[in-house]
C-alpha cells in the first residue's frame, strides 16, 4: 500500500477537520486516554497529516508534561527538533499522548490515568509509550512520534495491533527530549503502515547542532534472506505465544526467507545489564527537577533547600522514587564496579554478539512474551516480574540496534505483534521486510476516528 | 541492603518517602539487587561502552546565539527583578 499520509493528501477535507477530530478524540480520550493534552494553536498545518507526539518531547506552547506531576503545567518555550521538521513537511500536530511517568514502564500504568488498550479497554495499552500506541490504533489518519529507552516503542505497538519503529541510535535527533537515559533514548514512529513509517523516519532523522550524538546518517536498504530466532530467548515466551509465532515463522518461509535458530547466553543475559545502566543514568536526568523551574513550582522559599527539595520532590511517582534511590545506590564509588562498570562491558559484548548475527541476517521474535494482560493483573507484578517481561525489545535497545515491531495475529480478540532487527543504520531494510509482510497480512483496527 | 546505607540514599537524593513507600520500595530494592547480582557471575573484559555507537566529538561553534523570546524561559520560574528565586541557602 501508499500509506494512510498519501491517502490523506488525496481525500477531500472539510476545512475544520483538525477541530472535528479533535472533538471525536475529546470523547474517546474518555476511555482510553490516549491524550494527556490536545494542541490549543488552531491554525498550526490545519490541513496537515495528523500527528501526535508522545508527553516526554517537547512541542512550544503546550503542556509537555512526561505524564509526570512534577512537570505538571510545564509549557515549552521551544519544538523538539523532530516535531519542528514535522511541522516543516506540513504534517499538523494535534497533541501530546499519554505514557508511563518518565517513560518508567512497560504496561503504561505508572501514572495517574492509565491509557487503556484500544481493542479492549480491560486490558494494558503497554509502555511506555502508551498513547502514542492507543492514538494510532483509533486515528485513521495519523502518525505518532514515540519515544524507547528499553522497549517503550515496540511493546505498546504490539498490545495495540500498530507499526511500532526504534531507530538506530543517533539517527534521530533527541533535542528537546525529556530525558530517561541519555545513552538509550532514542526518539521513534508509530504508524499503521510501513510505508507511513518509513515517510515519518525520513522527516525526522538526520544531523542536528542540537544533538552532539546525532551521527547516524547513511542509513541503509540492504535486504537479508536470513531469519535468526534466538531459542535461549524464545524458551522464555509462554506457549501460546511461542506457538504463534511458529505460524509466521511458516509464512515468512513461504515469502522466501530461510529461518535459522541459534543459541545466545549473551542475550538472554541482558535485561540485568539494561536496567543497571538505564536506573544509573535515570538518577542522574531526574536531578534536575528541584520544584522551582520547569513544571511544579511549590514556592516555599523560607525553606532550607535541603527541607525544599525534599518536599518539592515528593511529587515523584513510586517507580520514579525507586529508580533514583537504586541509581543513586548503583552510582556509589564502592558499588561502581560491581554494577554499573560490569554492566556496560556486558553492553559491549551484547553489541559484539548482535553485530555477528545481524551481518548474516535480521533477528526476529515475538515483541512481548505474554499474551495481554488486563490492567488488574499487570498491577499486581513485582518491579523484578515487570522487567523481566522486556527480554525480547531490550537487546536491540541495549545495543543501539534499530528495530520494528508489526502485528501478525489476533488471539483471543487482541493482537500480537513480531519484531524483527536490523544491523545499526540498516533501518531501511527493516522496514522495508514490513512492507513486504502487509502484502501478505491484512492489519485489524477496532476504531478509525477521522475517516474521511 | 542495611537500614544505613537506605537511609543515607534518602538523604543524599533529596527523597521523602511515606511509611507505606518505605516499606514497599525497601523491600522492591533488595530484590532488584538480588536480580541485578545475576551479573556478578559473568566473566567480561571489555572497554565499557557507555554509549551504543561510537560518538565523534564535535562541538558547537562558540558563539552566542540569542533565544527568540527570553521572557518565555522566565516563565517557568518565580522571578523577581529578572531574578529567578530559589530555595535559600
Amino acid at each position: 500500500m501508499t500509506g494512510y499520509i498519501q491517502e490523506f493528501k488525496d481525500k477531500k477535507k472539510p476545512s475544520d477537520y483538525h477541530a472535528r477530530l479533535i472533538s471525536e478524540l475529546e470523547d474517546a480520550n474518555k476511555t482510553f486516554r490516549a491524550f494527556l493534552a490536545f494542541k490549543n494553536d488552531s491554525k498550526s498545518n490545519e490541513d496537515g497529516m495528523p500527528f501526535s507526539v508522545k508527553s516526554n518531547i517537547c512541542v512550544k506552547g503546550t503542556e509537555t508534561s512526561a505524564a509526570s506531576k512534577m512537570l505538571k503545567g510545564y509549557i515549552p518555550p521551544y519544538n523538539a527538533t523532530s516535531v519542528e521538521r514535522m511541522l516543516d513537511k506540513k504534517f499538523g500536530f494535534i497533541g501530546e499522548t499519554n505514557m508511563d511517568e518518565f517513560g518508567f514502564g512497560t504496561f503504561g500504568i505508572n501514572c495517574e490515568t492509565p491509557a487503556r488498550n484500544a481493542f479492549d479497554e480491560e486490558y494494558v495499552a503497554g509502555g511506555s509509550s502508551s498513547g502514542a500506541a492507543v492514538a494510532t490504533a483509533l486515528i485513521k489518519y495519523h502518525v505518532a512520534l514515540a519515544e524507547s529507552t528499553g522497549g517503550s516503542i515496540a511493546t505498546p505497538a504490539a498490545l495495540n495491533g500498530v507499526v511500532g519503529f526504534t531507530p538506530t541510535y543517533g539517527a534521530v535527533s533527541r533535542y528537546g527530549l525529556i530525558d530517561y537515559a541519555n545513552s538509550l533514548d532514542k526518539i521513534g514512529v508509530m504508524a499503521r503502515s510501513a510505508h507511513d513509517v518509513k515517510e515519518v523516519f525520513d522527516t525526522i532523522r538526520g544531523r542536528d547542532e542540537y544533538d552532539m550524538t546525532c551521527v547516524v546518517e547513511d542509513i541503509k536498504a540492504e535486504k537479508r534472506d536470513t531469519l535468526f530466532v534466538i531459542d535461549d530467548l524464545m524458551k522464555q515466551a509462554d506457549e501460546r505465544i511461542r506457538d504463534e509465532f511458529e505460524k509466521l515463522l511458516s509464512k515468512t518461509e513461504k515469502m522466501g526467507y530461510r529461518i535459522e535458530r541459534i543459541n545466545s547466553d549473551i542475550l538472554g543475559k541482558a535485561v540485568e545489564p539494561y536496567y543497571i545502566i538505564a536506573m544509573a543514568e535515570a538518577s542522574t536526568t531526574l536531578a534536575k527537577y528541584t520544584g522551582f523551574k520547569y513544571g511544579f513550582q511549590y514556592k516555599q522559599f523560607n525553606k532550607h533547600y535541603n527541607e525544599f527539595f525534599k518536599d518539592a520532590r515528593e511529587n515523584f511517582g513510586t517507580e520514579a522514587k525507586r529508580r533514583i534511590i537504586l541509581g543513586t545506590f548503583i552510582r556509589s564509588a564502592s558499588i561502581k564496579d560491581r554494577y554499573y562498570s560490569k554492566a556496560l562491558m556486558v553492553r559491549r559484548m551484547i553489541i559484539e554478539e548482535m553485530n555477528k548475527i545481524l551481518k548474516k541476517g535480521f533477528i526476529i521474535s515475538p515483541t512481548f512474551p505474554i499474551m495481554t494482560p488486563k490492567i488488574s493483573e499487570a498491577s499486581k507484578l513485582t518491579p523484578v516480574q515487570n522487567y523481566a517481561l522486556d527480554l525480547f525489545t531490550i537487546p536491540p535497545n541495549v545495543g543501539g540496534f534499530p528495530h520494528i515491531s508489526f502485528p501478525y495475529s489476533y488471539m483471543d480478540g487482541m493482537p500480537v505483534g513480531a519484531q524483527l532487527i536490523g544491523e545499526s543504520a540498516n533501518d531501511h531494510a527493516i522496514i522495508d521486510f514490513v512492507s513486504e509482510w502487509e502484502k501478505h497480512f491484512d492489519y485489524k483496527f477496532k476504531h478509525n476516528l477521522g475517516a474521511l | 541492603m542495611k537500614d544505613e546505607e537506605f537511609e543515607r540514599l534518602l538523604k543524599i537524593t533529596r527523597i521523602k518517602l511515606t511509611t507505606t513507600e518505605r516499606e514497599v520500595i525497601k523491600k522492591d530494592v533488595d530484590e532488584i539487587l538480588g536480580y541485578f547480582d545475576k551479573i556478578e557471575k559473568l566473566h567480561v573484559e571489555r572497554k565499557p561502552a557507555y554509549q551504543p555507537i561510537d560518538v565523534p566529538t564535535r562541538m558547537r561553534k562558540d558563539a552566542v546565539k540569542k533565544f527568540k523570546d527570553p521572557s518565555l524561559l522566565l516563565k517557568e520560574t518565580e522571578t523577581y527583578n529578572s531574578y529567578v528565586l530559589g530555595p535559600k541557602l
